[in-house]
């Protein structure tokens, strides 16, 4: 059980953070190839919330039933959430501003849901109630470091 | 488990072949009869009398539904495309971060699961399901070496490039392609 990597991408598919915190799980990549890697990602989320197969069959549905039946609103659409590989597995956790946390962790890891969510927290503890933290840029906070560093060790060292 | 569709590429990223099991599909073939539901045609079989419930949805939904026909065939045209950029790039991405000998299995959506398959000769089988359904990886290699390679490869009267699908869509290969599928489901 191991969380490999945390990567943040803001609204605008720009990278904000980025932490490797175990050697070997995954390639370690240059700066610039990590910030190419955000935004594929991010046109790669956008184009997976479209391509819902069933997208045609409730819109009809919905025409069809008229007014007898009580309105009922769609499902939000939804990107990418969790992507599996032979090496690793990524969960993609999109805020409801649109920011999008992706946790790569091994295969066998469990309760990532739970992870993530915590490192969300974290995120609006001590990022967001930075008075110095501009919205939408690089994440530096020495506070939000420590936290999420004694967590997912806390993890990997269960 | 539910098989939404199934999509091959070929080398040249062309989508070579395509196929859906989703409900409105059969619905379309034939006509008004099942156009209340929407729930799938299995459905109508089982209740007759929801049918005769819902006659006056029915002429609503029977104009509309070449209207419909045309919006699903330009959409699937794109939906091919859209899938294969997704899977391309996704490939590339898991490639540059697990190393060269790594390949991405499946990703999950909240409305469905995209599986994936790749063989050596850079074929590309992908198959579009629901959220619950496990990874479907030995499946998609029991189409390739079952299906493709018995029906497709070893055809004499298919090209070796199945430019425009040429090859591909033979009676054989559609019919066992479609009872293998619907034996899963």
């Amino acid at each position: 059980m191991t969380v490999f990597a945390l990567i943040i991408i803001n609204k605008a598919g720009g990278l904000i953070y980025n932490r490797s915190f175990h050697e070997g799980g995954l390639n370690t990549l240059s700066t610039n190839d990590y910030l190419v890697l955000a935004g594929t990602f991010h046109g790669v989320h956008a184009i997976t919330a479209r391509l819902n197969p069933l997208k045609a069959v409730n819109n009809r549905t919905s025409t069809s039933s008229g007014g007898g039946a009580p309105f009922t609103r769609p499902d939000p659409p939804s990107g990418l959430e969790v992507l599996e590989t032979e090496n690793f597995r990524m969960q993609c956790f999109t805020t409801m501003t649109g920011i999008k946390f992706l946790l790569f962790t091994d295969t066998t890891q469990v309760n990532v849901d739970r992870t993530i969510q915590r490192v969300y927290e974290m995120y609006t503890d001590y990022v967001l109630k930075n008075p110095f933290y501009q919205l939408e840029m690089p994440v530096r906070c020495d506070m939000f470091d420590r936290k999420l560093g004694s967590h997912i060790r806390e993890i990997n060292n269960r | 488990m539910t098989v939404y569709s199934f999509y091959i590429f070929d080398r040249h990223t062309e989508c070579i072949y395509t196929k859906t099991w989703l409900p409105q599909t059969s619905s379309t073939s034939d006509g008004p009869s099942s156009g209340g539901g929407g729930g799938g045609g299995q459905q109508q079989q089982h209740g007759p009398p929801g049918t005769s419930t819902s006659t006056s949805t029915t002429t609503g939904s029977g104009s509309g539904s070449g209207n419909t026909t045309m919006q699903l065939r330009a959409s699937s045209a794109d939906d091919a495309k859209l899938i294969f950029g997704t899977v391309f790039s996704l490939r590339n991405m898991v490639r540059k971060l697990g190393g060269d000998d790594d390949a991405f299995v499946a990703f999950r959506t909240a409305h469905y699961k995209l599986h994936y398959y790749e063989t050596a000769s850079s074929l590309r089988l992908v198959m579009l399901t629901d959220t619950g359904t496990p990874s479907m990886r030995n499946v998609l290699h029991q189409v390739y070496i079952n299906l493709w390679v018995e029906y497709v490869v070893k055809n004499p009267l298919s090209p070796v490039e199945h430019k425009r699908g040429v090859g591909v869509k033979n009676e054989l290969f559609e019919m066992a392609l479609d009872q293998f599928i619907r034996g899963l489901m």
